[in-house]
C-alpha cells in the first residue's frame, strides 16, 4: 500500500480522526468524539465496548460539533 | 488478542496517525522507599504524541494516574525524536516538574541544538515545543516498566537512532515506527533531505544503506519471541508474522526502486497536513504544498510538477489510498 493510515486488525475501527483536541468543558474529543476515559480504554477494550462507544457518538457529535 | 497479557499497570493510548501512539506505565516498584517501603510510585510514558495535540495528552496521563493512584509522571521515554513521538514532552514537563526525559543516544546532539533540519520540523511544516532531556538511553540498556523489565533494541531504518523496547517475560515489543501492522514509517534517512542527515558507517549512499538497516531491524523482530507488537501507530497487533511479511515486501520494493520512499514521503506531507487541519480548501492546496519544503525537494526530484498538478496529483493519490476524500470544495480525511 502507499500510505499507511487508519489500518487495524480489530474488528471494530478507532473512530480516531487525528483531532485529538477536547472540547471546551473537557468532556470530549472534538474530532471523535469520545470521552478521555473511552480513549484510554480503546486498546484494551471488547468489541462490545467499542460498538456501545460508536453508538454514542452521533449524539455527541449533534451537540459538540462546531459549525465549519 | 484477548489472550495477550500486559504487566500490570500498562495502559496503551492509541492516538492515530497525526500523534504516536502513547504507553503509559504505573511503575509500582520504582523508587520505592527502602526502609519503610512506602510512597514514591513512579508513573512512565512511552512517547508523547505530537504538540498540538499535548492537552489531550496530558488528559490521558492524568486519566491514567488517577486510576493507579499516583500523583505524578515521574519518567518520558522517547523512542526516537520526531515530532509525533516528543511533541508532548514540554507540556508533561511543565505539567510535573519532577519528570525525567530520556531519549535515545544517538539523538542527544540534535535535541541539545534543537536541529530544526535533523528534527524534520520546518521542512514538513511541523511544529514541536522544546524540551530539555535529562537521561539517554541505548541498546542493550534495561528499564523497569510495569514491575518487569524491558530491554532496548536498536531499530535504525525510518530513524537512524531509533530505540524499541522488548519484554521477554510479556512477550510484547513496543516497535515504534519500526514496524506497523501494515508497513513501517518513512525511512527519512533515505530522502537526504539536508546535508544535516547522519551519514552511517560510511558504508555508501544513505539510502542504500537506511533501506538495508531497515530490512536488518525486520529481522531482529524476526528473531524476537512476540505475543504482541505495540506499534507507534495503529492498534497492538498479534499477527506479527504477516506484518513482517508485508513489511519485507515493501522495503525489498524500496531497495529495487528507492524512488519509491521518495514518492511514499511526498504523500505522507499531504495526508499528514491533511489530518492535523481535518479539511483543506481545495484551491489552497498548491500554495500549502509550496510553504512545505520536503514537497517541493521530493517533487523537483521526482516530478517537477507545477504547483496545480502536484496538488491534483497527490489528491488523487491520497483517494485512491483512501486516506482523503472529496467534500464540496474541500480535501477532507476520509
Amino acid at each position: 500500500m502507499s500510505v499507511s493510515i487508519g489500518s487495524t486488525s480489530a474488528p471494530v475501527p478507532s473512530p480516531c480522526k487525528g483531532v485529538c483536541r477536547m472540547s471546551a468543558d473537557g468532556q470530549v474529543c472534538t474530532g471523535c468524539f469520545r470521552a478521555i476515559d473511552e480513549i484510554a480504554a480503546w486498546s484494551r477494550a471488547d468489541d462490545a465496548f467499542k460498538r456501545a462507544v460508536w453508538a454514542k457518538l452521533p449524539a455527541r457529535e449533534a451537540r459538540y460539533a462546531e459549525p465549519v | 488478542m484477548s489472550e495477550v497479557v500486559w504487566p500490570p499497570g500498562m495502559q496503551v493510548f492509541e492516538r492515530g496517525w497525526v500523534s504516536s501512539n502513547n504507553i503509559f506505565f504505573a511503575d509500582v516498584d520504582a523508587d520505592a522507599d527502602a526502609d519503610t517501603g512506602a510512597g514514591a510510585k513512579g508513573a512512565t510514558l512511552v512517547d508523547t504524541g505530537y504538540g498540538a495535540h499535548a492537552a489531550q495528552t496530558q488528559a490521558l496521563v492524568a486519566h491514567a494516574l488517577t486510576s493507579s493512584s499516583l500523583s505524578s509522571l515521574t519518567r518520558i521515554i522517547n523512542t526516537h525524536t520526531h515530532s509525533d513521538h516528543i511533541g508532548g514532552n514540554a507540556a508533561l514537563a511543565r505539567a510535573y516538574p519532577s519528570v525525567e526525559i530520556h531519549v535515545p543516544v544517538g539523538e542527544a546532539d540534535v535535541l541539545r541544538t534543537w536541529d530544526d533540519a535533523a528534527l524534520h520540523l520546518s521542512v514538513m511544516g511541523q511544529e514541536c515545543e522544546p524540551f530539555s532531556f535529562h537521561q539517554t538511553f541505548d541498546r542493550d540498556d534495561l528499564f523497569r516498566l510495569g514491575g518487569t523489565e524491558w530491554r532496548v533494541l536498536a531499530s535504525p531504518g525510518h530513524d537512524m537512532e531509533s530505540l524499541m523496547l522488548y519484554c521477554e517475560e510479556y512477550r510484547l515489543l513496543i516497535s515504534a515506527d519500526a514496524l506497523w501492522e501494515h508497513g513501517f514509517g518513512v525511512i527519512f534517512p533515505a530522502l537526504e533531505l539536508s546535508n544535516t542527515v547522519k551519514t552511517i558507517g560510511g558504508t555508501g549512499s544513505s539510502a542504500h544503506a537506511s533501506f538495508h538497516a531497515q530490512r536488518a531491524t525486520l529481522d531482529l523482530i524476526a528473531s524476537l519471541d512476540i505475543a504482541q507488537v505495540i506499534p507507534g501507530h495503529g492498534a497492538p497487533f498479534t499477527d506479527v508474522n504477516s506484518a513482517l511479511a508485508r513489511a519485507n515486501a515493501r522495503i525489498d520494493g524500496f531497495i529495487a526502486d528507492p524512488s519509491r520512499n521518495d514518492r511514499n514521503a511526498l504523500k505522507v506531507t499531504l495526508a499528514f497536513l491533511l489530518m492535523l487541519e481535518g479539511r483543506l480548501p481545495l484551491a489552497s492546496l498548491p500554495e500549502r504544498l509550496a510553504g512545505l519544503p520536503m514537497a517541493q525537494i521530493l517533487n523537483a526530484r521526482l516530478f517537477a510538477y507545477e504547483p496545480g498538478a502536484l496538488a491534483n496529483f497527490l489528491c488523487q493519490e491520497l483517494i485512491k489510498a483512501r486516506a482523503a476524500k472529496i467534500d464540496g470544495e474541500y480535501l477532507v480525511v476520509a
